[in-house]
């Protein structure tokens, strides 16, 4: 196998991609993905922790309060984001609809060292942005509510749980999972499947368009071929991931062992686009190779997945600063499937040319 | 008759092919991959994702408490005596002494104690739901009942918020007020079944919740009753699973389609066909109709499985549609596999995260019903839609799929499938295919009337995205983006005359051009406005997107304008004029926009 040859392939690949500009829209396409999931977070994180909307933090609701008076009565007098008025409950619900009210609470008599639990109802609006957020805001008086109650009854408990003191952390810290432990190996790993899908094309297309009558006429070998276009696709994953690890870094997220994460994903992008490759030569049409392939990775994707250190697990790990000596366990044993399916890819690759040239 | 026999020939031919072609070897892999699959999927279920296992290292001389810490596998715990682990607190994210969390002060730090928090709370939930008497351990228990309001989408997002401003007396109603009963002190449920519910909402404790946890603690099949630490709005996540059953196979069924048009087009295989005494249209629906049927079997299928109402299918039906359409053109339009690929895949993502976000907020904000997939959650619910809201959700998808078919159709001939030209410049003839060259004038009107539903669809995508900003980001954004979006659409039409023939762009020609734009995109605006997005429109996020309903002249000046602005850069800088043209253009609308609509010059 010559590396002239190697190089001469990979490079007519490169030209193919820019030539064609599809390169430019899997970029777009792994942009889109990385915008809109995080535009959903902040969306559903606002939803549900309404101080990040700094709109509406400093602003009081209008409550309507219905039934027997209670300490939650008080409670809500007293919280900044009320304001409280004694209604009758009919007058309240009718308020609610035309939205004078923001939401009407019910209560009942009941005493609260009762045997019964309190029950209160409340009246909130169907399908509505805001009621969502005053719903968050009255989940906490409604907390320190059952708190109160629950010390009036303490003695009826059997079990307590065990004390922790754990500070206050409002709207601190939302993100980083999702940052780290999801945003983060979904970008960098999602060059190494779109290298896996493309490595499916390169191939076929020789197959389907008639082209390897004239590439096999040329000094380069077929396995030289295949070869040329597996490096083609495993080159640009780790020119991606740099360039995602970059950006995010442009964003005020640090990511610690930069270098390990690119090797890490070559290293495990490789064996999907081997993968691909020997689904490519088998198949050599495209429709059934990509069924096939797509299927067989989703079945490799969620079983490693479920693996506790996988590839993926790895990637959070070290961008967190958290990875141990057992890294380099799984990128040995990475390395060793990789190892295994080049051995394959090569032999198929010598015996469909064998058969091509003696049939 | 005659149409319908070759319609069903041709369909026959293509379920032939595609089984001839599938049978090496295929099948039986394809059989144990789904086997694999369904094993995998079960194994995953059991062990849980390990995506983010030890992330965090944290430490504690506590016993108990490094037990806790270590059934949640995002910790790797360290058991450590006082005076280690107190000196070595700045290599943990956070640290555990006699009771007391010591968190660092970093990000990580923070997100740490975030997660010990939750898991605390579910700590202290087991604990609290084995209690013998268990109102003792919960004495407060909320019943939420939703009230539908008149006044919807339109009031909160016009600038108003919920609620009357500041008053002294309690606010009065002025509508009739209806008798409500007052409700009863007791719960409906048994403390059994109530701790049942409970013990349940604290085992879900798999890696899958973990992300569902940030947003709502706990689903409840309890009715409307709950503690109030479930108190949060309901995130309908069994739903949104089930979604994905759905939209995958469809997504799938649609590639074989795709492919199969590719297909004919490689080495001019589908010379054969074209050359057959039939229309296009029926090449076009029996090759199509083999996948459609599948596509119906598949959801068929499912909804059996999943035991869902059959009702589901009719917002099904408009989504396989807009695939089926998008296939096609994706398949006539890509030079290559890599072309197909990309396009594709860039294509499905658009189009399931157009359906699949929205329908997240189904039970929170009626902006979720712009995506048909709602309903479906919806149904699975068991709460009712009105033949409205089944307009409202399907009416573009219905739209923008007849009218790429129509495209595809007028190109489906051998000079537009075999040509090897570049992306976007087949997509210029394939429009300029429908572009009579006896009428210009009246097919632009009509180009630029129909690219209204696309340009609603973009323009919804905007909405959902940016209606997660906080306000008047959103709003910026929202303005920047519809502008732009119209302008484009608005000189696609001029481009592509322009493309054909430069010369026939006269002063005379030019103005008249102009106008016929303007006026179409005004019509086609205004017809789909009355018919379905009325309830969007009639906020100020829809007067940004659709210009006001109430004058007409002021719009339609607007959009002449804006053409005329596109028209003569392209007749001054030729091609290269058509992205400055359409800079200023925006501009242009943006300023209006700001002026009349929201005052803020003014």
């Amino acid at each position: 196998m010559r590396s002239r040859h190697l190089a001469i392939i990979a490079k007519k690949e490169f030209s193919g991609l820019l030539s064609e500009r599809t390169i430019l829209l899997a970029i777009l396409l792994q942009l889109f993905v990385a915008l809109f999931s995080s535009f959903l977070m902040v969306g559903l994180t606002s939803m549900y922790d309404p101080t990040s909307l700094s709109q509406y933090s400093h602003f009081r609701y209008n409550i309507g309060y219905a039934g027997n008076d209670t300490d939650l009565l008080y409670t809500l007098y007293q919280s900044p984001d009320f304001r409280v008025y004694r209604i009758d409950l009919s007058t309240g619900v009718a308020a609610l609809k035309e939205r004078k009210l923001a939401a009407v609470i019910w209560a009942p008599d009941t005493s609260p060292g009762a045997q019964e639990p309190v029950k209160v109802t409340l009246y909130t609006l169907q399908n509505d942005l805001q009621s969502a957020i005053v719903d968050v805001k009255l989940k906490d008086v409604f907390l320190n509510y059952e708190k109160d109650l629950r010390a009036v009854r303490v003695d009826r408990l059997n079990e307590q749980p065990m004390p922790l003191e754990i500070p206050p952390s409002r709207g601190a810290g939302d993100f980083y999972e999702f940052v780290y432990g999801l945003l983060i190996p979904l970008l960098v790993f999602m060059p190494a499947i779109i290298a896996s899908a493309l490595i499916i094309d390169l191939i076929t297309e020789e197959y389907q368009h008639d082209t390897l009558e004239t590439l096999v006429s040329t000094p380069v070998t077929f396995a030289e071929m295949v070869w040329g276009k597996v490096l083609a696709c495993a080159v640009m994953v780790p020119i991606q991931a740099a360039v995602w690890l970059f950006l995010l870094m442009i964003n005020g997220i640090a990511i610690s062992n930069g270098g390990l994460i690119l090797l890490h994903v070559t290293i495990s992008a490789l064996v999907l686009i081997l993968l691909g490759a020997l689904t490519a030569l088998h198949y050599r049409e495209r429709t059934a190779a990509q069924f096939i392939f797509s299927t067989a990775l989703v079945v490799v994707i969620i079983l490693s997945l479920s693996l506790p250190a996988n590839p993926m697990n790895l990637l959070t790990r070290l961008a967190v600063g958290t990875a141990g000596p057992e890294q380099w366990i799984v990128l040995t044993a990475v390395i060793g499937v990789v190892v295994l399916l080049a051995y394959v890819l090569q032999k198929y690759a010598e015996r469909i040319s064998r058969i091509s040239h003696s049939g | 008759m005659g149409a319908l026999a070759d319609i069903t020939t041709i369909a026959k031919w293509e379920v032939k092919r595609s089984v001839t072609m599938m049978s090496r070897d295929v099948l039986p892999l394809a059989i144990i991959l789904f086997v694999l699959m369904v094993a995998v999927t079960g194994y995953s279920a059991q062990s849980g994702l390990h995506l983010q296992d030890g992330i965090y290292r944290v430490a504690t001389n506590d016993e108990a408490v490094a037990s806790l810490l270590a059934s949640d596998n995002r910790f790797s715990v360290t058991l450590l005596d006082n005076n280690p682990l107190w000196a070595g607190r700045s290599s943990y994210d956070f640290i555990v002494m006699g009771g007391q969390v010591l968190p660092s002060d970093t990000d990580k730090g923070r997100a740490a104690v975030k997660t010990l928090e939750r898991d605390y709370a579910k700590y202290v939930n087991s604990v609290y739901s084995r209690q013998d008497d268990l109102f003792a351990a919960y004495p407060l228990w909320i019943d939420t009942q939703s009230i539908q309001s008149a006044l919807s989408f339109s009031a909160t997002q016009s600038g108003q918020r919920v609620g009357a401003p500041p008053q002294r007396g309690p606010p009065v109603p002025e509508g009739t007020i209806e008798e409500i009963a007052t409700p009863s002190p007791t719960l409906a449920a048994t403390e059994d079944e109530l701790r049942a519910e409970l013990v349940k909402s604290t085992s879900q404790n798999t890696q899958i919740a973990r992300y569902t946890e940030t947003l709502s603690s706990g689903s409840s099949a309890m009715g409307s009753f709950r503690t109030p630490a479930q108190l949060s709005p309901p995130l309908p996540f069994d739903s949104i699973i089930l979604i994905f059953v759905f939209i995958f196979p469809l997504y799938f069924t649609s590639q074989f389609f795709m492919m199969s048009i590719m297909n004919e087009r490689i080495e001019r295989k589908g010379e054969l066909l074209l050359s057959a005494p039939v229309k296009t249209s029926t090449i076009i629906i029996g090759k199509m109709l083999p996948y459609f049927l599948m596509m119906l079997i598949i959801c068929s299928v499912l909804i059996l499985w999943i035991h869902a109402p059959w009702l589901i299918l009719l917002p099904l039906i408009p989504v396989i549609f807009f695939f089926l359409a998008n296939a096609l053109i994706i398949g006539m339009l890509a030079r290559s596999f890599k072309e197909l690929s990309f396009v594709s895949i860039f294509f499905s993502t658009v189009a399931t995260s157009y359906l699949f976000f929205p329908s997240i907020f189904a039970n929170v904000h009626v902006i979720s019903l712009i995506s048909p997939l709602t309903l479906i959650v919806l149904s699975i619910q068991g709460t009712a839609w009105t033949a409205a809201d089944y307009l409202y959700s399907t009416s573009l998808f219905w739209l923008t799929g007849a009218v790429l078919f129509y495209i595809a159709a007028r190109n489906f001939k051998e000079e537009r499938l075999f040509s090897e030209k570049s992306l976007v410049t087949r997509m210029r003839e394939f429009l300029s295919e429908i572009v009579s060259q006896n009428h210009p004038f009246l097919a632009l009107f009509l180009i630029t009337g129909f690219s209204i539903p696309f340009v609603f669809m973009v323009q919804m995508m905007c909405l959902v995205l940016f209606f997660n900003l906080p306000m008047p980001l959103s709003l910026v954004c929202l303005l920047l983006f519809a502008a732009l979006v119209e302008e484009i659409a608005k000189g696609v039409g001029i481009y592509t005359l322009y493309a054909r023939d430069p010369g026939f762009f006269s002063v005379r020609n030019l103005v008249i051009a102009s106008g016929v734009t303007a006026l179409g995109f005004l019509v086609g605006e205004k017809l789909l406005l009355f018919a379905t997005l009325a309830e969007i429109s009639d906020s100020i996020f829809g007067s940004i997107l659709f210009l006001s309903l109430g004058s007409l002249w002021l719009p339609l000046l607007l959009h002449f304008g804006c053409v005329l602005i596109v028209a003569c850069c392209l007749k001054k800088w030729g091609s290269n004029g058509f992205a400055p043209g359409v800079g200023i253009a925006m501009i242009v609308h943006c300023l209006y926009n700001l002026y009349f609509i929201l005052g803020w010059l003014g």
